[in-house]
């Protein structure tokens, strides 16, 4: 159970001696309680609170890495909440795509190198698929390396490896473990080797038992083998089954303290789907839903793209909203006597009035002021979008060059920043436009001509 | 069958009359030909129709507004007694009644005192020497420390050269009988030698505690010798005409001289203060010996003419928030320009020395028990904590209690409207004023008794927009709820009654303003309270400081969900801490130690970087609030309204 | 193996019942839930989420591929509710399109007829939206609430601005009121407790949160949800009631359900993209809570109904 910052702050030496960084013991308390601050910080801590308060710190799910590349590698676990609206959740789960070895080197080759060339940006943001399953389907160890060798070949994808048969599998870790691939999986049947194998090259390993209490009971083996990084896949193929068994695990990890169940999942939403758009919908319920690592069958921009969009959503921390890079935007193809809007960098006050003005079906061109990702009415509380910073933001965007008019239409919710817009940007006229983005179109066909 | 009649006489008047069993005191009263006033229509809800039963029984229920001490002498609710049988009763004079009413009101206004042993920081010291002569050369200073120290124990004098330019005249021409005004701030720092006076001048030496206000700056003149409050002079601070709040202030500074303009305004509204005092006593200026100051953190700023400019931008940050000893020369005060200011310490941009201040003058720093202080002011500041731990927020509330921004505000002075009842049966209005004129206005408690009166008796809707269908068609005088300029408006006092030839009104958007402040410095206390992790239940009292709780109605205060739901006897107004704390360190030196330690202590929680902040905002733009369930009392009272 | 002791929450408050329909026609009831979506192994979810398929009182001005998926139907309101109900709806959504005032700026007269001939043509449960222009709301959902005594249809949208009007017509002719506000739990809770003093029950409301569409604003609509549910779960009254969703005409309205050309290769095939982009953010809104879903393609609805079909299955 996480603690409070008082229930922290008992523990601490209430000296308020600032070497810590923070101005008093209860405000370094309430840090530590949202850890944003280390216990290592304090140095007059006795020994006695520093066990008592990394017993409580320690992450009920253990942070676990698979893979090296820059950008693409998966670090999941670390989850301290059931709701993002608790606090956020933290580590976006990777996508990886199963290749299975049978499929033909070309094939091999192309598909990995279309994974690893894959990126889209999003608001700001390069979302890409983070790696590769390779599957042992033929159950030969040199097609499987060599299927190894092809993907790696593709560039800096991080690697799940498929197989069953520790033997096999040593031999792939052989030329692979320095990019730290997930061994897949250590079973009941073999649970003892691929331990082995994970201490001995240092990776990640799976465990794959049917069932919750199965896999658990699983982890635990492995983990008193002296295995730290786990990755658990507790067999479940189906929308509710996932649902529920994914839901009972992170419970069993934050609200019991159950260890077995503390460590990331893998999830393999294509393996018992109908069709392609019924696994990516499987795969959008894992991301919502606890999974860490998810596994898709098939490699499609047009469903890829839906979940990366998905992931950047539910991983979005609520307390930081996604902000829009300040500039100039345009609709359309906005010309010289096209509106100019001006609003802030918040990416839902964004959308919404871009969406508008794009219904509006005036191409039009959006001043986007940094209001630290605030929206109108409450940037215009903090003072961050007063009208020193939009006629700062007007003057340094160049949109003086774009348009022939000075007309500049500003948010309904900010009129009485009219005046003093006027003084400050002298040579333009300030219209105030609709408190609602919704209403955008039918002021724009009421006022522009 | 006769029905059984009862015998009801009322006193002083001895009008009788005759009613059956379960008729209402007040409306016996009325067929009497006696007049009770019920100025909220007859629910309980406000306590100003206490009779005094002398004989007899009536049937009554339990109500809050009769203390235990007025139910065991007899007190009821004419509104809520019925007649159980033959009964006298005592109906006090109007004015009698409203003092019963005042008593259980659960104020408390506090001025200035000190539970601290009197040690000042300046003190003078009558010393007699011999005068020198060709055996006995010793320098004059020497001389003076030499009997400084045989007299009183003084070693170690440190004297500064404007008072060593006087030395040698002043002692001659008082025939070597003087007071050494001396300053030891500390038992650890060296005494100063501050000041010599001819004769014996120690029961002269004054100090004074100021009150930096953003609206009103207080002075209190004090007499360092006996402790006590020789006198009080408020005025309104110089700087409002270049700005009402902080940030408009902190704006103007930046103006070309803007800084040094607001510096001086400040200094001359102190200065007029001293001198006001000073005249009124006879007593010269130059025999002030010590100042302490408290404000908030620009206002202490601007006194000192420190750029107040970083403490307005993200993110937030003070010039100091411990302030280095400064003489009055340097800052221009009209006192002993070797006197020493010392400003109360700040904390943050936000909370400064008042709260500092507050912290003390409340005792809330040493409590046992957890407690929550708040100085409402145009910003509210809450400091929530014991003697284990305080931790302190700032939440910008507006002026709206202050009088801005709404229609008919004013300032809590004479004529201002500072209570108001409305009759839940005939939506009739009772209102008391300041010093008994015609009304002009509504100043803060006001408001917050009108929007109560309003919320409960159906006029304003929990979202605080006004009810016109259903409310209009039961009201005595329809007229009072119509149309405005900006929606619906309620009359209070109609132009022949006012004092200003208008209609004083409360309008939807001056209810909208209301609701925001309330709601800001609700979700401040609320935020606190999470940011701490403890709940609103927890807290086992709430102080008050600032001249804004002086006369505000806890029970509306609730209703409208200002102040959270607990029982009106957790609560206690203490007046102007900023000063009592300012006092307190003018007359200890411990004290004013202290005072450096609960800042170092206090917790600063930003709320603007805080989410939660937003959340527990929306939630509190409510009347009562969202959650009704967290005002038990609230829900009760609307419960039985229907 | 050991034993493990699955944690399960109980939650002491249920989500209201509200139902739709009726009065000869057939009956929907929404919510009931005891237990966070389709977590059955601790508690009741008594009725499956509904389906809306949204149907216009005009021709819309949709995205071509979307409009196409209903062919000739969309001409005409009765065509097109029949066409929704050969679809598999639960419910059919009107919208009183023609109504705002940059289109036909049709009034009551118009609205009662179209309402009528939805009624006569389908016996479905019926929702009739208004054009979100809040007089012209009044107007037609009046008119609405009238044409359809007899049988509860859901009214929507109230506002805080406009709600009173809406809600004395659900007072007075047995409707049931959709709620909307803007992604905020403090006020979806307030608007209730306001249409509820004014003497509507509580179990004739349905909240619209407002919606915002997969990469729009998602995440808003999705923490909204959750937190309003499980404020219902845990016995508050005001915030315990199905909420509706719009992922219909929010997916349909952005730039990855419509643009086919000038938008980047890593977006994929429009078909495939767009489908997905209204099944997706329905199958995250239902995760979140959601209890009436108004869709707007046949073949993103049918993947949703399968989706739920496989969320109910015990």
């Amino acid at each position: 159970m996480a603690l409070t910052g008082l229930d922290i702050y008992k523990l601490l030496p209430k000296t308020n001696c600032k070497q810590c960084g923070q101005p008093t013991c209860l405000a370094f308390a309430m840090k530590l309680s949202q850890k944003q601050a280390e216990l290592a910080a304090c140095p007059h801590v006795s020994d006695q609170a520093k066990q008592a308060l990394e017993a409580a710190s320690r992450p009920p799910i253990r942070l676990v890495t698979v893979g090296v590349g820059d950008g693409r590698k998966i670090e999941v676990g670390n989850e301290t909440v059931m709701c993002r609206h608790e606090k956020t959740f933290f580590h976006e789960p990777g996508y990886v795509v199963r290749i299975k070895d049978t499929a033909g080197d070309d094939e091999i080759a192309q598909t990995a190198a279309a994974i690893a060339a894959y990126g889209v940006e999003r608001v700001g943001m390069d979302l890409r698929v983070s790696g590769v399953a390779v599957e042992n389907a033929s159950k030969n160890t040199a097609a499987f390396l060599k299927a190894v060798d092809l993907v790696k070949a593709a560039g800096d994808l991080s690697l799940v490896l498929m197989s069953a048969d520790p033997a096999v599998m040593e031999a792939a870790l052989a030329k692979s473990a320095s990019s730290k691939p997930l061994i897949y999986a250590a079973t009941k049947d073999n649970a003892a080797q691929m331990a082995a194998l994970a201490l001995k090259f240092k990776c990640p390993v799976a465990v794959c038992a049917e069932g919750l209490e199965a896999a658990t009971a699983l982890a635990e083996e492995v983990n008193k083998a002296g295995v730290e990084d786990i990755v658990l896949d507790p067999g479940t193929r189906g929308f509710a089954d996932s649902l529920v068994t994914l839901t009972q695990l992170r419970r069993l990890a934050l609200k019991k303290n159950f260890r077995p169940a503390g460590y990331p999942i893998i999830t393999f939403p294509g393996e018992q789907a109908s069709s392609p758009e019924e696994e990516t919908l499987l795969a959008g319920q894992q991301v919502a839903k606890y999974a860490g690592i998810v596994v898709l069958e098939r490699f499609d921009p047009s469903t890829i793209y839906p979940l990366l969009t998905l992931r950047q959503n539910i991983y979005t921390d609520p307390q930081k909203p996604i902000q829009m890079q300040p500039g100039i935007y345009t609709i359309g193809e906005p010309g010289t006597s096209s509106p100019v809007y001006v609003t802030t960098n918040f990416s839902l006050t964004y959308f919404s009035v871009a969406g508008e003005v794009e219904g509006s079906g005036l191409p039009s061109w959006l001043l986007v002021t940094d209001s630290e990702g605030l929206s109108v009415l409450t940037a215009w509380a903090a003072g961050k979008f007063d009208a020193e910073k939009i006629a700062k933001s007007a003057k340094t965007s160049g949109i003086a060059d774009k348009v022939s008019h000075r007309k500049i239409i500003i948010p309904g919710h900010v009129a009485t920043l009219r005046g003093e817009l006027e003084d400050e940007l002298s040579d333009w006229q300030i219209m105030v436009g609709p408190r609602e983005a919704v209403d955008i179109p039918s002021f724009i066909k009421r006022t522009w001509n | 069958m006769a029905e059984e009649k009862s015998k009801i006489s009322f006193l002083p008047s001895h009008a009788v009359a005759d009613v059956p069993k379960g008729t209402l005191l007040v409306d016996a009263a009325e067929g009497a030909g006696v007049h009770i006033d019920i100025p909220c229509g007859g629910q309980g809800r406000c306590g100003r129709c206490k009779v005094k039963l002398e004989s007899g029984s009536v049937e009554d229920s339990q109500n809050p507004h009769l203390t235990a001490e007025q139910v065991r002498d007899g007190w009821v609710l004419s509104c809520l007694a019925t007649v159980a049988g033959d009964v006298v009763v005592t109906v006090p004079p109007a004015r009698a009644r409203e003092r019963v009413a005042d008593t259980a009101a659960h104020r408390t206004a506090v001025t200035v005192h000190s539970d601290w042993p009197l040690d000042p920081a300046v003190r003078g010291y009558y010393v007699e020497m011999s005068a020198p002569s060709l055996d006995d050369n010793m320098c004059d200073l020497d001389r003076l420390k030499a009997a400084l120290g045989r007299t009183h124990g003084l070693s170690d004098v440190a004297v500064g050269l404007p008072v060593l330019q006087d030395l040698g005249k002043t002692l001659r021409a008082a025939d070597w009988k003087v007071t050494a005004v001396v300053e030891q701030g500390n038992v650890n720092l060296p005494p100063r030698l501050m000041d010599i006076r001819a004769g014996d001048r120690t029961g002269t030496s004054f100090g004074v505690a100021v009150d930096i206000g953003t609206t009103t700056v207080v002075v209190y003149l004090t007499n360092l010798k006996t402790g006590e409050l020789v006198k009080r002079a408020s005025a309104f601070n110089r700087q409002i005409s270049r700005g009402e709040d902080v940030i408009s202030r902190i704006i103007y500074s930046q103006r070309g001289k803007g800084l040094d303009e607001l510096r001086s305004l400040v200094v001359q509204t102190i200065n007029e203060l001293l001198e006001e005092v000073c005249t009124s006593l006879d007593v010269p200026t130059s025999a002030i010996d010590d100042m302490v100051v408290a404000g908030n953190t620009t206002m202490t700023q601007l006194f000192f003419g420190l750029d107040p400019k970083t403490i307005r931008e993200e993110p937030y940050i003070p010039t100091a928030v411990h302030y280095p000893p400064v003489l009055a020369r340097e800052v221009g005060v009209a006192i002993n320009p070797n006197a020493s200011v010392y400003a109360l310490p700040c904390v943050a941009a936000y909370v400064g020395g008042d709260i500092t201040a507050g912290v003390l003058g409340s005792g809330t720093y040493k409590s046992d028990v957890l407690t929550l202080f708040m100085d409402v002011g145009t910003n509210g500041e809450m400091v929530l904590g014991n003697a284990d731990w305080l931790m302190t927020c700032a939440c910008s509330a507006g002026p709206a209690f202050e009088g801005a921004g709404v229609r008919c505000g004013m300032r809590a002075t004479t004529g201002a409207i500072e209570d108001v009842r409305i009759s839940s049966r005939t939506y009739e209005t009772t209102i008391k004023v300041i010093d008994d004129v015609k009304p002009q206005g509504l100043c803060g408690s006001g408001m917050i008794s009108a929007v109560a009166e309003m919320f409960v008796t159906g006029i304003l809707d929990k979202s605080g927009k006004m009810q016109v269908d259903g409310v209009r068609a039961r009201m005595r005088n329809p007229q009072r709820l119509r149309s405005g300029d900006h929606g619906y408006e309620y009359v209070l006092v109609f132009a022949e009654q006012s004092g200003t030839g208008e209609d004083i009104v409360l309008t939807e958007v001056d209810v909208d303003n209301l609701v925001r402040t309330k709601g800001a410095i609700f979700a401040g206390i609320t935020s606190l309270v999470e940011g701490v992790g403890v709940t609103l239940t927890d807290i086992e009292q709430v102080l008050i400081g600032g001249a804004f709780g002086q006369h505000i109605s806890v029970e509306q205060a609730i209703q409208i969900g200002l102040l959270p739901d607990l029982p009106w006897d957790k609560f206690k107004f203490l007046g102007n801490t900023s000063a009592l704390g300012a006092f307190n360190a003018l007359l200890s030196r411990e004290a004013r130690v202290k005072t450096d330690e609960i800042a170092g202590r206090m917790t600063y929680l930003e709320l603007i970087a805080d989410n939660s902040f937003m959340n527990e905002f929306m939630s509190a733009l409510f009347l009562p609030h969202t959650d009704l369930d967290a005002f038990p009392a609230v829900k009760a009272v609307l419960e039985a309204a229907g | 193996m050991p034993v493990v002791e699955i944690p399960t929450e109980k939650w002491k408050g249920k989500i209201r019942e509200v139902t739709l329909g009726g009065g000869g026609r057939k009956t929907v009831v929404v919510g009931g839930e005891t237990t966070l979506p389709f977590l059955h192994f601790e508690g009741e979810m008594p009725n499956r989420p509904v389906i809306a398929i949204e149907i216009q009182d005009c021709e819309p001005d949709w995205t071509g591929r979307l409009v196409s998926a209903w062919g000739d139907a969309v001409k005409d309101p009765a065509s097109w509710a029949k066409a929704a109900a050969a679809a598999g709806a639960d419910v059919i959504a009107l919208s009183l399109e023609s109504a705002h005032p940059d289109n036909q700026n049709t009034g009551a007269k118009e609205a009662e007829a179209s309402v009528k001939k939805v009624l006569d043509a389908v016996d479905l449960p019926l929702m009739v939206f208004g054009p979100y222009v809040a007089e012209k709301d009044n107007e037609v959902l009046v008119a609405a609430a009238d044409a359809a005594r007899g049988t509860v249809v859901a009214l929507g949208s109230c506002e805080e601005k406009n709600f009173r009007t809406i809600v004395a017509a659900c007072l007075a002719s047995g409707h049931v009121a959709i709620a909307k506000t803007p992604i905020e739990i403090n006020l979806a809770k307030q608007l209730n407790i306001l249409i509820t003093d004014m003497g509507l029950p509580a179990d004739r409301i349905l909240m619209d949160p407002t919606t915002g569409a997969l990469g729009y604003g998602l995440e808003y609509t999705y923490s909204v949800m959750e937190r309003l549910r499980m404020a219902g779960l845990q016995g508050d009254g005001m915030t315990g009631l199905p909420i509706m969703v719009t992922p219909g005409e929010e997916a349909w309205r952005q730039k990855e359900a419509k643009a086919a050309d000038g938008v980047p290769e890593a977006w994929g095939k429009i078909e495939d993209r767009a489908i997905i982009w209204e099944a997706m953010t329905a199958t995250s809104l239902l995760l979140a809570g959601a209890d009436v879903l108004v869709m707007r393609h046949p073949k993103a609805i049918e993947l949703v109904r399968a989706t739920v079909d496989k969320w109910m299955a015990k």
